[in-house]
């Protein structure tokens, strides 16, 4: 074609482009949180460690890093608890459900992190029920917030292995539900469930707004440190944005290694079910 | 011979089969759907308790409809942007020869989509603020100066930052239906006579439009839910819905519970219409993959 | 002149040869089927012609005018994908009218030609659907009409029935060589299965590995097959090892003499006496009787029957030929006559019997 080759250069300056708008923020501030000063000169005027060794001597760090990882596991552990078995027993025996469970898990979508906030104050904030402003109000929040990170990644492992098939034969080796759950479902939709989990902490982790408004000043989360410290000392805040983006795309990573992972070992026998598999990752949101 | 039914609720004890997910229904009921509805309730309900339309009368005014329309064409603009930006981009990557740089250009969308909020907005700050790198950079080498007209701590400063997760949220979202353009199409296509402006208007775009649609949409919900982004760059200065919702929710006094049901509840009006719209364009955009 | 001629056509991708010097001269209305193995380079060759691979050297000429170096929007040939390639935002109708609306036909007109077409390929009712709603042979009727929509001078049809199941595919593709010969449309066709090729093709084009091995009719592809891999690649044959002994009189033998067959002169083209040969008999063509009952063919051989399978209307007898395997196929009625582990007499005429060398490189003679 030969309109495309005058353009040869077109995708290379537009890919190009965008990696420069995504990487320069993130290098920047990388570089920032190890500069001794960078507000006059294109490059930094030293390299440190200090604002690391500030961030760290800070005792309220460790209280808001244990914080926000208390947070973030509580949050996975509780969403594993609620939604998987939830989800496979679904699957396996009230298809009917199947549609309220799709509506009820990409609800929270439509609902704002302050909105979830204001709703749960008004409703539980007041006496009797003063529940609305404690660490446990807010993992459920949590757990309501990343319930389709958590929900779509098991859903799509259950409907990739063949989970009826597989309770059956348990069930006809004498395996008791339990058992079946744990030797034989579990293992199989792991892919699914380690994918969500590391989304749900990995965005919990980063999560400001929920936490500011529902337990604000008593349980402190290393986002809200974080806005503290932009509006009081910078080169702190880079530190401990460095410390969060660290966090977050080591987790992206992960995840799309145990992506891959999975889908090798879920691979099962049997005819070929092509068209599933594509009408998925079709339907699958972000 | 008595016709058997084959309806599972014919089923003797069907309902038992609910009981395992009750636990589930329960939660979402508690944590989601009743503290809505106590909102719901709240926007209608005046300071003696009476049945009042006034705090959606408020809406209409001053701060609250500022919020809005800002909400709204900020959402709007940057979901325009990434939607434009995202499809020339996601295409761009398709059209890349290796597949380990198309996967770690994608890999790179699905960490920087998650990027928000507080760290997102300060690296901007360190990049455009008004000692910024690039702002210095540009005084230096262009002899550009773009304080004062400019600054991260705008709207323009909220358009840059939104669009730096919303373009590749729409890159993973268009990557797919990109991928899902077969090639025979396109040369189909030109054996028929059509070139490849042709192509793209009357047979790339249209079976590209599900997928955009729903990047329309998704992206729309996606900055008009957004609060910590613009808190940490504007405080409380550039009346969003968010962030108004904010203010009138921090202190331990509720300054006007009322109206702040009542925004609560038009947001989530927007953003479900929005969601819902959204599904129904996943839906519709499955159908080409036969 | 022929209408179209494809000359030295070579293309290689990656160090690999995809065509190789593949020349062909296709006459106006003609019927060529690209036969061979996946890999062997026809449908390359047939892209070439579309306009969506670039030769490395050689050209296209249609019409007496070069169009190598036209892109294919500019052509004028319609092409028949193997997965159909339908447009799937729009209904069969619209499919079929896409390259008129390209053209900027009038409307009027382009409304009777697609409902003329449609009706062509039998889907009159079936304008309004999708292509996810209708079968794969029905998906295939409405991408035949839509490529000969725009009249094409040559009709490209790149393995269009092998998604299709057994049934459909027979009825199809002499719905094809119907539609075909009506309109009088040269056409390509690709096709890795033989018995698609012989049945519908004016001429049929052997290829393998890149390479051209015979272009003949279906008779000469069958029963004068003019290269080893053609001689196997269509139909069943027997193959076995001998010398070729006397020239003049036009006889073979086996390696140790056990046996001796009378060739007919053309079949030596340039094989020295004495050199090893392999000699060729189709099952079909060996007639099976009881020992001496049979004086009216040039060639007999006696071997042992070994096993009979009945495959429908054919059995099949397999016979130890001095521990070569050979393969008579019989009318099932009489398979009766014969009893296992027997030795039987195998007749055949001169012409049946085909040779060649055991060279290498077994090429047409030049």
């Amino acid at each position: 074609m030969a309109t495309i080759r005058k353009k040869k250069s077109l995708p290379g300056l537009l890919i190009g482009g965008f990696l420069f708008y995504m990487l320069l923020p993130i290098v920047a501030t990388y570089i920032f949180s190890i500069a001794t000063r960078w507000d006059r000169s294109i490059l930094p005027e030293g390299l440190t460690l200090e604002w690391y060794k500030v961030a760290f001597a800070d005792r309220w760090f460790l209280i808001v890093f244990k914080n926000s990882l208390v947070l973030s596991f509580s949050t996975v552990i509780a969403s594993i608890v609620i939604i998987v078995p939830t989800a496979y027993w679904v699957h396996l025996r009230v298809p009917k459900a199947r549609a309220l469970l799709d509506l009820l898990s990409i609800l929270p979508f439509a609902i704002p992190g302050v909105v979830l906030s204001l709703g749960l104050i008004r409703l539980y904030a007041k006496p009797p029920l003063m529940l609305a402003r404690t660490p446990t109000m807010l993992v459920a929040a949590y757990v309501i917030f990343t319930m389709p990170f958590m929900y779509r990644p098991v859903v799509n492992s259950l409907k990739a292995v063949n989970i009826k098939v597989l309770t059956e034969a348990a069930q006809s080796l004498g395996s008791s539900w339990l058992r079946t759950m744990g030797q034989v479902i579990l293992p199989n939709i792991m892919p699914g469930i380690i994918s969500g989990g590391l989304l749900v902490f990995a965005t919990i982790f980063g999560e400001f707004t929920i936490a500011t408004f529902l337990v604000g000043a008593r349980y402190k989360t290393f986002p809200m440190q974080l806005v503290y410290y932009t509006r009081r000392d910078g080169r702190i805040a880079s530190a401990y944005s460095v410390i969060s983006f660290t966090i977050a795309w080591v987790s992206s990573l992960i995840i799309l290694w145990v992506a891959a992972w999975g889908a090798k070992r879920t691979t099962s026998g049997g005819p070929k079910k092509e068209k599933e598999l594509k009408i998925n990752s079709a339907g699958d949101q972000s | 011979m008595k016709f058997f039914s084959r309806k599972p609720t014919r089923k003797k004890n069907w309902w038992m089969d609910w009981i395992p997910i009750l636990p589930f229904l329960i939660f979402c009921l508690a944590i989601m759907i009743l503290p809505l509805f106590y909102m719901l309730k709240g926007s209608f309900t005046g300071s003696e308790g009476q049945f009042t339309l006034d705090h959606y009368a408020k809406m209409g005014a001053s701060i609250y409809a500022t919020s809005f329309k800002n909400s709204i064409l900020l959402s709007g603009v940057t979901a325009i942007l990434g939607v434009l930006l995202g499809t020339v981009v996601g295409y761009f990557i398709c059209q890349l020869k290796s597949k380990r740089a198309q996967e770690l250009v994608i890999a790179l969308c699905d960490v920087t989509s998650n990027f928000s909020g507080a760290p997102l907005a300060f690296a901007f700050i360190v990049v455009l603020g008004s000692n910024g790198v690039l702002t210095l950079a540009l005084q230096k080498y262009l002899s550009m100066d773009i304080y004062p007209e400019f600054s991260i701590y705008s709207f323009s400063g909220l358009i840059l930052s939104y669009t730096y997760f919303q373009l590749p949220l729409m890159i993973l979202l268009i990557i797919p239906a990109i991928a899902g353009l077969k090639n025979e199409w396109k040369e189909a296509s030109l054996g028929l006579g059509a070139n490849t402006i042709q192509y793209w208007r009357f047979i790339a775009l249209p079976v590209l439009s599900p997928a955009i649609t729903a990047g329309l949409l998704l992206l729309f919900a996606n900055a008009f839910g957004a609060y910590a982004t613009a808190y940490t760059l504007t405080e409380w200065n550039y009346p969003l819905v968010t962030l108004q919702l904010g203010f009138l929710l921090t202190g331990e006094v509720f300054r006007d519970p009322g109206a702040g049901d009542a925004m609560g509840i038009l947001t989530l009006i927007l953003m479900g219409i929005s969601i819902m719209f959204y599904q129904l364009s996943v839906k519709r955009g499955s159908k080409w993959q036969q | 002149m022929s209408y179209l001629v494809l000359t030295h056509l070579n293309k290689t991708y990656d160090g690999t040869t995809a065509v190789n010097d593949f020349s062909l001269q296709v006459e106006k209305g003609e019927f060529i089927s690209l036969l061979g193995p996946s890999g062997c380079g026809k449908t390359t060759t047939l892209r070439m012609v579309a306009g969506f691979e670039t030769p490395d050297s050689g050209s296209i000429h249609l019409d007496g005018e070069e169009i190598t170096s036209i892109p294919p929007n500019h052509r004028g040939m319609g092409m028949v994908f193997q997965s159909y390639a339908l447009f799937p935002n729009m209904t069969a109708w619209n499919n079929v009218a896409f390259g008129l609306r390209v053209a900027k036909i009038p409307t009027a007109k382009i409304n009777n030609r697609v409902n003329e077409l449609l009706d062509l390929v039998d889907l009159s009712d079936d304008g309004h659907k999708y292509a996810r709603e209708m079968s794969g042979g029905q998906q295939q009727r409405v991408a035949l009409a839509r490529a000969l929509a725009i009249e094409p001078r040559v009709l490209l049809l790149d393995e269009p029935l092998s998604a299709l199941d057994a049934v459909v595919r027979v009825s199809l593709r002499h719905e094809i060589r119907r539609i075909q010969s009506a309109l009088g449309i040269t056409t390509i066709y690709v096709t890795h299965d033989q018995e698609e090729a012989l049945s519908i093709s004016d001429r049929v084009v052997v290829m393998r590995q890149a390479v051209i091995e015979q272009i003949g009719t279906p008779e000469e592809i069958y029963i004068q097959p003019q290269t080893r891999f053609v001689a196997t690649f269509v139909g069943t044959i027997n193959q076995f090892s001998g010398i070729m002994k006397d020239k003049q009189k036009g006889l073979v033998t086996g390696i140790n003499g056990d046996w001796e067959l009378s060739i007919a002169q053309i079949s030596q083209g340039k094989i020295p006496e004495g050199a090893p040969i392999t000699v060729f008999v189709r099952p079909e063509e060996i007639h099976v009787s009881k020992i001496d009952k049979s004086a009216d063919y040039a060639n007999s051989l006696q071997a042992v029957l070994k096993t009979i399978t009945l495959l429908g209307p054919v059995t099949r007898l397999n016979l130890d030929f001095y521990g070569q395997s050979i393969i008579a196929d019989i009318k099932t009625v009489d398979r009766h006559r014969f009893i296992l582990n027997k030795p039987v007499e195998l007749s055949f005429s001169r012409e049946a019997c085909r040779i060649m060398s055991d060279d290498d490189f077994p090429h047409d003679d030049d």
